[in-house]
């Protein structure tokens, strides 16, 4: 009875360790993936983003303090607005 | 009417139910999944909040998540513009969870039953509106700051009735609550959790501006205009591009390597030295955020002419400062949520959408009144599990016999946790998931940190009072502010009293006071008043029910490994008590989970 049970448990363990084993396996192909896909994008995508801003000379944050300004605020308008402009995600 | 608020995926994802304009419930996902400083979508807490209603998510008129994922992944690929090539490996890793989960937020709602609109504000208005609308006042300025948002991190407005404007802002990557970051980074603490230690380790440290060393060098870092306005010089920093905080130009500023901690790997549980430098360092780093505070808040009063502030963010959690903002500024009353960071900004939504997007007018019942607001069990339960695992306990005959009976095991040195009622809403245990001690015992600072919360020397102990004794204690500021009854505000201890509460002084004899009042919590204040009666000072430690590295606890179950694992020596759940030397000790010890 006890052997039985004994065998029962290897073979769960063994179906169970399979399973794991393939989606570790599978996690680590997407994490691969994922990784080539992504470098592509960055040096295609944000590489002639970043070369056009370059051109444009546009920036997107300043780096270094500015001496000579009085203010660092920016000013903002952030005020209630019609519905719909709460249903966007942007 | 039934409004539900969320803010996830960044730290602290949380969940705010408001039944008609009043909150009726709010947790943090941490508390249910255990992981301290969970981001993952708060589905733990969004059941709670429908459950203690008795509704369903059919039965929900609004939800509302508490940014703009869009503008802020915006703000993420102009980041990655702008520092090509050298952030590769923060895009590689970022990206997927913004693709899988981040981006598609309406996608999570709706599959949980959901059919109405999803209403989204942003991540800096949503701060302002949890401090604003549930605040006792119709008029405030208001002052938000934060590591970050969509692209604010620091504004400032002005909240009238129902209504928020905000009106001015410093944007990404130049942030206060970064530069705070930052620097507990290169202290060898954790991002986004210790900044409170690096607040509690800099009354160690020189605070005098003239003789600090690390002053003037960490002035090199930031500029600061007269009006508070700040900015900073990034060499100094590389949050912007990679995973790591301090620059190596940072590291030369501040003659040294950012200090590792020994104890990164579990188990350990110890740090390396931290050494004057360190210490000089965290106390320049707060009297940097002081002054540009203090310059931005007497700025604001210049420009709204209001009496009331209410701050927001992460950085109002730093509650040395705001002990101090009545009395270098001109505000006469002050505000702040009892979770001011993104946690709480889940309420800030839900509100927003009521008073400002539904125009609902504010009433006094609207106003956030105690922090009361996560999961109870009742007695039956309680008593069920305690059967159900064969735990030996007994039960006190009454109330009065609970009152006096904790209070005089307190009173004999004896370390009780504290588990009762609603679980707290924030960061911090304010009476209801606390372990309590005798502040009178010269030993009970070092037998805490040592035994149960196996935490550093230097953090100090909150003392616990009740409102009426306050003043009699504390050199708080007249009259007491509200928010001393969610402990953030630090407050000199009076110096005839140093040595009778010698546990919950600090170096600096401050203490971050909790007041109680018997309305808002009539056990809690009984105990502390018949522990009054026996040591001559109603005043008890008050520290939170875990142990480092661990959320509060949240179930009986909870706080039941959590007192056999630790040094805690007895367990007052509800009205049942629960001794650690009757029942056998769990096999694990908590030192070993003990971590940043």
């Amino acid at each position: 009875m006890n052997i039985h049970k004994k065998k029962q448990g290897s073979v769960a363990l063994f179906f169970v360790g399979t399973q794991q084993g393939i989606k570790s396996f599978g996690e680590n192909i997407q994490t691969l993936v994922n990784t080539l896909l992504l470098s592509i994008v960055y040096f295609v995508g944000v590489g002639i983003a970043w070369l056009m801003c370059k051109l444009s000379k546009r920036t997107f944050f300043a780096e270094k303090p500015r001496p000579e300004a009085t203010t660092y605020w920016e000013p903002m308008d952030l005020k209630k607005r019609p519905m719909e402009e709460y249903r966007r995600q942007f | 009417m039934y409004i539900l608020g969320i803010s996830c995926y960044y730290h602290d994802a949380s969940a705010a139910l408001l039944k008609d304009g009043m909150v009726v419930a709010a947790a943090e996902e941490e508390r249910f999944t255990r992981k301290k400083h969970d981001t993952s979508f708060p589905i733990n807490a969004i059941t709670y909040c429908l459950k203690s209603q008795c509704i369903t998510m059919g039965q929900i008129d609004y939800v509302g998540f508490y940014e703009k994922p869009f503008l802020k992944f915006e703000r993420l690929l102009g980041q990655h513009v702008q520092m090509f090539p050298w952030s590769l490996k923060t895009f590689v890793s970022a990206m997927p969870s913004w693709i899988h989960e981040k981006l598609r937020i309406r996608k999570s709602i709706k599959k949980l039953g959901y059919q109405g609109e999803v209403y989204f504000i942003e991540h800096h208005l949503a701060h302002a509106a949890a401090s604003f609308l549930v605040s006792p006042f119709k008029k405030a300025a208001i002052l938000t700051a934060d590591g970050v948002g969509e692209w604010s991190t620091t504004t400032w407005g002005i909240g009238n009735e129902n209504e928020i404007q905000l009106l001015g802002e410093i944007r990404f990557p130049h942030s206060l609550g970064l530069l705070y970051s930052t620097i507990t980074a290169y202290l060898g603490f954790s991002v986004n959790n210790s900044e409170y230690k690096v607040m509690g380790l800099a009354p160690y440290g020189d605070m005098h501006k003239k003789t600090n060393l690390y002053y003037e060098k960490l002035k090199q870092v930031i500029d600061i205009k007269e009006d508070g306005s700040y900015t900073l010089d990034l060499k100094y920093f590389k949050y912007h591009y990679a995973n790591r905080m301090p620059s190596r130009a940072m590291e030369k500023l501040l003659d040294g390597p950012t200090r590792k901690r020994e104890g990164e790997k579990k188990g350990s549980g110890k740090e390396s030295e931290l050494t004057q430098r360190h210490k000089d360092i965290a106390a320049a780093l707060q009297l940097i955020l002081e002054e540009a505070m203090t310059a931005m808040l007497k700025d604001l009063y210049k420009k709204t002419q209001c009496k009331n502030i209410v701050l927001g963010g992460g950085v109002a959690l730093n509650s040395v400062y705001n002990g101090k903002v009545l009395g270098k500024t001109l505000f006469k009353r002050m505000w702040i949520h009892p979770n001011p960071s993104d946690g709480g900004s889940s309420i800030g939504v839900a509100s927003y959408i009521y008073h400002t997007i539904l125009d609902k007018k504010r009433e006094k019942r609207h106003q956030l009144s105690h922090a009361y607001l996560g999961p109870a069990f009742s007695t039956e339960e309680i008593q069920q599990f305690l059967d159900a695992r064969g735990i030996k306990y007994s039960k006190f005959k009454n109330r009065q016999d609970l009152i006096a009976s904790t209070a005089k095991m307190i009173f004999e040195n004896k370390v009780v946790g504290w588990f009762q009622g609603k679980m707290e809403w924030g960061p911090r245990a304010l009476g209801s998931r606390s372990i309590l001690a005798n502040p009178c015992n010269p030993r009970a600072k070092a037998l805490l940190n040592e035994k149960v919360k196996h935490r550093e020397h230097f953090r100090p102990f909150a003392p616990a009072v009740c409102a009426d004794d306050a003043l009699k204690y504390f050199d708080c500021d007249k009259p007491l502010p509200e928010i001393t009854d969610f402990m953030l505000m630090v407050y000199p201890i009076k110096k005839e009293w140093h040595k009778t509460i010698p546990s919950v002084t600090h170096v600096d004899g401050s203490g971050r006071l909790q007041t109680i009042s018997r309305k808002q919590n009539p056990l809690y204040y009984d105990v502390i008043k018949a522990f009054g009666k026996l040591s001559k000072a109603p005043i008890l430690i008050n520290t939170s029910f875990n142990i480092r590295g661990e959320p509060i606890v949240c179930t009986p179950a909870d706080a039941y490994t959590c007192m056999m694992g630790t040094g805690i020596d007895c367990l007052v759940m509800d009205t049942f008590l629960i001794q650690r030397s009757d029942n056998e000790q769990d096999q694990w010890n908590s030192e070993q989970y003990a971590n940043d």
